[in-house]
């Protein structure tokens, strides 16, 4: 399941709900990505971020994710929430829940979706600081770790 | 042909809106060779976009494609500024 939202959410929420509607699950693994308040060397605070995605494409590009792992490993249930809008520091921005029936399915599911997600998915971040607002580039640290997947499937 | 392009984020601000639809001459095959002629005839936004091309990926029809990807009539197109979910 994908949910593209303004509101919060609750992991626990999230987990209970996918425990419920899927039988034989043994493990769900969850990894959720939170607004960090920082402080940058140049002493600028973050007083919020801004978040937008483009609608539809954004949901295309999840469900194509969920499916690759789905194919990829034998997994219960995916549920993938991620919030656009203005979120504080310290808030909730992103989740990732992944269900299988042993661990080792759903850790791995969990990295991979995340690793796409960051790098595929058409959302970008605005951080509102006391110095000014700047929009967040991309990190090559996100490109190698989504390059790592394709180095795997070709040694396997 | 018609073209709709869509702008996000930091694009979004460089022209200063969120859409805009163009009737593009037929011989105009790419999104690669629309920035060409945009940024050659409208300058302004779309010069500053060109510099930053090598940044920035094409979504035709809400699929990422190459620069060299044939665009036909009634499509979406998007140009995207580096990505940053998550």
């Amino acid at each position: 399941m994908i949910s593209i939202q303004s509101e919060s959410f609750s992991v626990e929420h999230i987990s209970n709900k996918i425990r419920a509607e899927n039988k034989n699950i043994g493990a769900v693994v969850t990894f959720v990505g939170y607004v960090r308040d920082f402080e940058k060397n140049d002493g600028k605070t973050l007083s919020c971020m801004e978040l937008e995605h483009y609608p539809g494409m954004t949901e295309k590009v999840l469900e194509d994710i969920e499916k690759k792992a789905l194919k990829k490993w034998k997994l219960s249930a995916i549920n993938i929430v991620h919030r656009v809008g203005k979120l504080k520091p310290s808030e909730p921005i992103v989740c990732v829940a992944v269900a299988s029936q042993h661990r080792d399915n759903a850790f791995e599911a969990a990295r991979f979706i995340i690793d796409f997600l960051k790098t595929e998915a058409p959302f970008w971040k605005k951080e509102i600081t006391s110095n000014g607002d700047y929009w967040v580039e991309d990190k090559d640290s996100d490109y190698q770790q989504k390059m790592s997947w394709s180095r795997t499937e070709e040694n396997s | 042909m018609k073209i709709d392009i869509l702008f996000f984020a930091s694009i979004r601000e460089l022209f200063d809106k969120e859409k805009i639809s163009l009737d593009v001459k037929d011989d105009i095959l790419t999104p690669s060779e629309l920035l060409d002629f945009l940024s050659k005839n409208h300058k302004g936004p779309w010069l500053k976009l060109l510099e930053r091309k090598t940044k920035i990926r094409v979504a035709v029809n809400q699929n990422i494609e190459d620069w060299s990807f044939k665009i036909q009539d009634g499509d979406e197109l998007a140009f995207l500024p580096p990505i940053s979910g998550g």
